[in-house]
Parts: structure tokens; sequence; C-alpha cells
């Protein structure tokens, strides 16, 4: 791979943050989430289609926006949890965030981070109702004399078919 | 009296909830819903050259329907003949012929079988390859882009089916001279909730809307929409209108022309499009179709399964999935003449409205479950479900067909949907089904029930 493995040192940072991102997010720490997340932020998530190997897919693309957010989209989306109104969140359902497969590597520009890692969604609902979802994320991190931020993600969701009535939580 | 009318009363808005769980309900309407109606197959868009194709389904049918030669479109149930293996496992793309992966049997994009491995040394060229082509659909056709077909060779036209339903439809896919195309691929999810909830939802409930959705809404909301009020504090019916009675479709409609971009947080760039468009569709539709209805905030049904909400600008289609699931297919619809950054700021906006992760969307979910499941134990079964508001205020309207109550806020829609739904389960066949289109129509094939 032509990619450049970070240091060891930036490694472990950039590994904690992510383990830290996912507990905020776990725990709907929404505000100290977007502490993490740059202005500028492009977040985005993809469903795929089945198609066959050999089709390039010239006319349609082959994956499906599900998230496409700037800063403000993302705002708005937890400014609907924070009204109160959103009545399937409540009672509260548990969530977990798992992440792993974490890899770091240079980024074209200085102090800038490009991170793969898994991400698996466990939620907990009514009764005995349990979900998991699991996504591929390419993000990129940058290093801010504050710590780190992260300026892009795109993650790629493994269904065809959400098997979720909803995701009221990110990835 | 027909065991069936226990289930649906039109005149007093009442259903049996076993009609969300009842296997036995479910399988007929496989056959006298899905088997009988025309169902929405794709986008003209979707397949422009020869051997493009979508997999779809009609009902729990799987169906391959694909460009040909000629130009005309064919769909086949997507199985080989032989052993009866799924033909086709990639849900769209483009392919001169397909192979089943079972024994290899060759299919042209026409359907027609053209290769069978070991012919000679197997069958000894005793295998009628004629008889053994694709399974087609008894009909298939055509509305303004819209490709739809049919398992039943004696149901009507598709342009008697749409009736009246067309007129409301031409807002949409005939307001502008290029017409309309779905941007990209659908957003699918699936639902354990029985596949009438989300349409009977959508055809007419505007009352869920400042209730269930009053989170989204805060948020999103740039301008007044059909009279609604967040937290359903209030509601102004005078400017919007329910309009069923026409042969099962509905449409929900604001009056004001732009509403449709009311959940846009900033719908500038979409309202400026509108009015800088506004005389052309008027010059093709007519005054008050141009003027008060594009660019509204509406709702449209084709039943059974069909429903797109222009300036949403979402359009989709349930497939059911047995009693208690489906799949719910959503595309963002535009027109084509567009100019590509509104295309995009469209396509996120009904990404993040109504995707699978879409603001509006992730309210509807949970609530739509849970009458599938309240319609499962054993006491909770027995009970009825009630769509009685507004009952009596039915009238006709000069500027608009079909039969119209006020407001966003009024459950006639889905009285009507219900009632074509017991037409549907009752007919012995299509000439058993009544057709109506206006109030005096759809009074007067009005079947009576307990
Ligand atoms: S089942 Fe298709 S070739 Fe045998
Ligand atoms: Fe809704």
């Amino acid at each position: 791979m032509g990619e450049q493995q970070a240091s060891n040192e930036v490694y472990i940072a950039l590994q904690r943050q992510l383990y830290q991102e996912a507990r905020l997010l776990s725990s709907e720490q929404y505000d100290d989430w977007l502490a993490m997340v740059s202005e500028n932020i492009h977040y985005a998530m993809e469903m795929p289609q089945r198609r066959f190997r050999e089709d390039k897919g010239h006319r349609v693309p082959d994956k499906t926006p599900i998230f496409n957010d700037d800063m403000a989209a993302l705002m708005m989306r937890i400014g609907r949890f924070k009204t109160g109104f959103v009545w399937s969140e409540n009672p509260i359902n548990s969530i977990r965030h798992i992440v792993s497969n974490v890899e770091v590597f240079e980024a074209e520009l200085a102090g800038q981070y490009k991170v793969y890692s898994v991400i698996e969604v466990h939620r907990s609902r009514l009764d005995a109702e349990r979900k998991r979802l699991t996504a591929g994320r390419e993000d990129i991190w940058q290093q801010t004399a504050t710590g780190y931020q992260l300026i892009k993600r795109n993650a790629v969701l493994d269904d065809g078919v959400v098997l979720d009535s909803n995701i009221n939580f990110f990835f | 009296m027909n065991p069936l009318d226990e289930l649906v009363d039109f005149k007093t808005g009442r259903q049996k909830r076993i009609i969300y769980s009842d296997p036995g309900i479910y399988e007929q309407e496989q056959e006298k819903i899905f088997g009988r109606c025309w169902l929405f197959l794709t986008h003209e868009c979707q397949i422009k050259e020869p051997g493009d194709f979508v997999r779809t389904f009609m009902g729990e049918d799987e169906v391959l329907v694909v460009r040909q030669k000629e130009g005309d479109i064919k769909a086949f149930l997507n199985t080989c003949t032989h052993r009866g293996n799924r033909l086709c496992k990639a849900d769209h793309g483009n392919s001169k012929k397909f192979i089943c992966n079972y024994h290899g049997w060759s299919f042209g994009f026409d359907g027609k079988l053209n290769g069978v491995p070991l012919e000679k040394d197997a069958y000894k060229d005793q295998l009628d390859k004629s008889k053994f082509g694709l399974v087609e659909v008894a009909q298939i056709a055509s509305y303004k882009g819209l490709v739809f077909a049919t398992f039943d060779e004696t149901a009507p036209s598709l342009e008697d089916y749409l009736g009246e339903m067309k007129w409301y439809l031409d807002i949409w896919l005939d307001a502008m001279p290029e017409g309309t195309e779905l941007i990209g691929t659908a957003m699918k999810v699936e639902l354990p909730v029985n596949w009438k909830l989300p349409v009977e939802n959508v055809s007419g409930d505007g009352y869920h809307l400042g209730w269930a959705h009053a989170g989204a809404m805060t948020v999103s909301s740039s301008m007044s929409v059909g009279g609604l009020e967040v937290g359903n504090t209030s509601a102004d019916n005078s400017g919007a209108v329910s309009v069923a009675g026409m042969n099962g479709h509905a449409v929900l409609a604001a009056l004001d022309g732009q509403s449709g971009y009311g959940f846009y947080p900033d719908p500038t760039s979409a309202v400026d499009y509108l009015e800088k468009n506004r005389q052309t569709v008027i010059d093709r539709l007519g005054e008050y179709r141009g003027k008060k209805m594009w660019g509204s905030q509406i709702n449209m049904t084709v039943f059974p399964n069909l429903q797109m909400l222009p300036g949403l600008n979402w359009f989709r289609v349930y497939h059911p999935k047995g009693p208690g699931k489906f799949e719910m297919w959503t595309w963002a619809m535009v027109d084509k003449q567009m100019p590509d950054e509104l295309k995009q700021t469209i396509l996120n906006n009904v990404s993040r409205t109504f995707g699978p992760a879409g603001l509006f969307d992730n309210d509807d979910g949970d609530n739509l479950q849970a009458i599938t499941e309240q319609s499962r134990g054993w006491r909770t079964k027995q009970m009825d479900v009630y769509t009685n508001m507004a009952i009596g205020g039915e009238h006709s309207r000069d500027e608009m067909p079909g039969v119209v109550s006020e407001g966003l806020v009024c459950e006639q829609n889905q009285r009507y949907v219900y009632r074509r739904w017991l037409e549907m389960m009752k007919a012995k066949d299509w000439s058993e089904v009544p057709s109506y289109n206006s109030l005096e129509e759809a009074r007067a094939t009005e079947q009576g029930n307990g």
C-alpha cells in the first residue's frame, strides 16, 4: 500500500480519540462530540446496491446516500433530539458503539490523518428487540492546538436494506 | 353478508385490527390486490438502454424489468423455468443475457430461453426451448415516465385504472416539459410493519404531522405547511384539501404553491425555481394547478402501494413481505430540467427528511410497528381502529376532480383507501370491482355494509 503509516504516538492518540468519540455518541453527549468535530465537517454515509462485479456502473451510482451532512445539518439532527419530542427515544434505548480495525495513515496535508475503522452499533430497544448495524468508516482527522478534529467521515453501511426503523444516532 | 364486510366499515370509518396481522387475510391480499392491481415497477429513466434492468417486486413476486432492443419494456418473473432458481441477484445493471446459477440455462433479455447446457448429450435434443421462456406479466404500460404492470389480463387499462388521479399526478409528472427523473438508486428499509399502515398514513394522515413529527418540524420548518402547528395546538384547514374517491387513489394538498419546500431549512433555491418556471406550468396545467398546487406540499397515493410527495420530492413504493413486514424503497424524484445544484440540494433533503436516517421518517417507524404488534394479542386483535374524523365533510369542487374534504387534518382519504381495499378483496374478478371518480359515482357505487 502506498499509504504512509502514522507514528505510534499519533496512532495511539487517534485510537483514543475514536474510543472517546464512541463513548460520547453512545451516551448522547452530543455537545461534547461536536467539540471534536470541525466547523467544516463533511459527514457522509452511503448504503450499497447489489450489482454484478463486471458492471462498472457508469449509468447510475452504485451507492445511495443516507447521510450527506455539513455542520448545519448535524446541528439540525442534534436539535431534533434536544426538542424532547422524539418519542421513539423515550424511554432511553441502550446503544453501544464498538470501534475496531483502526488504521491511521498520513494524509496529504500536514497535520491531517486518514483513519480507517469498523463501527458496530448495537441497540436494545423495546422488550427483546435488538438491532446490530455495521459500517466501514474512512475519516480525516486534523491535528489542532486543542486536539484532533474530525473534518471528514465517509461511512459505508454493510446492508443493502436498512434493518432498523430509524437511525436516531450517529455512526 | 360477505364475512369480509366485517373487516372495514366505510360509513363509520372503522377497521378490524386483524387486517394488519392475519396471515389468511394477507394471503388473500396477495391474490386479490397485488395479483390484480397495476403496480409500479420503475421509472423509465432507470432503464434507458437495451439490456438495462432493475429487479423489483410485485407483491411477493420478484420481477425483472428490462429495456428491450426496440425500446419497449418487458417484465418477467425473476425465476428460472427449469427448477425455479432465482435468475438475477443484482438490484440493477445492464445485461444482454441472464444465466441461471444452478444448471446454466441462458435467457436472452427478451426472455427467450436461448441456451441449455448438454442440450444434445443429456436432453437428446428433445427439449422444446420455446416453451421454457421467462414468464411475462399480463400487461405493462407507462404513464408519463412511470412504468406499471399487472398480473391480471382482465384489469382495466392503466389510463382507466389511474382515472382522475392522472389530473393530480400531472402536477408533478407533466408540470415541466421534460418531465421527471429519479436520482440514483433507492434507499431501502425493512420494517416490521403491515404494508397498509404506511399507505394509510401518507394517504391522508395530516393529523399525526404536528404531533408525531413535532421534533422534526421544530428544527426543519421554514414556512407554514397546510396550516399545521408543532404540537397540534391548532390547525387551519382552510388552505388545504383531502381528495379521495378515485378508485382508492388519494391526494392531500396544500394550496399555497410553495409549502412543498416548507421543510427545507433554506428553501430559497427551490422557491426561486418555482417562481421562475411558474408561468410555464400555468401554460401547461392551467391557472389553478399552476398557481395553487404546483410547489405546494402534496401527498399522492396510487393504490395500492405507490406514494409520492412533490415538494419534499420523495417517491416511494412498499413491497409486502408477510403480514407483519414490508420493504420501503425511497427515491428522490426531480424535474429533469432542474439545475444540478438544486437536484443535489433536493437529494440531500430527501435523505435528511425521509431517508433511512430521515428526521421525519424516523418518527413513523415505531408507531406503525407498534400498531402492527397491537393487532396480534388474542384479546387486543378483537378490537377495532378508527378513521372517523370529519365524516360528512365530503363534497365536490368545480376546480378539481374526486371527493374533497377540507384540510390536511381529516381522515376522509383513509376511509376511501380502506373502502377500495375491501372492494378489491370482495370482488371475484375485475368485472365486480366498481369504478368511481367523483362524489356522485362514489355514492352510486357504495356497497351497503354493517
Ligand atoms: S434451475 Fe435454473 S438451470 Fe436449473
Ligand atoms: Fe409521518
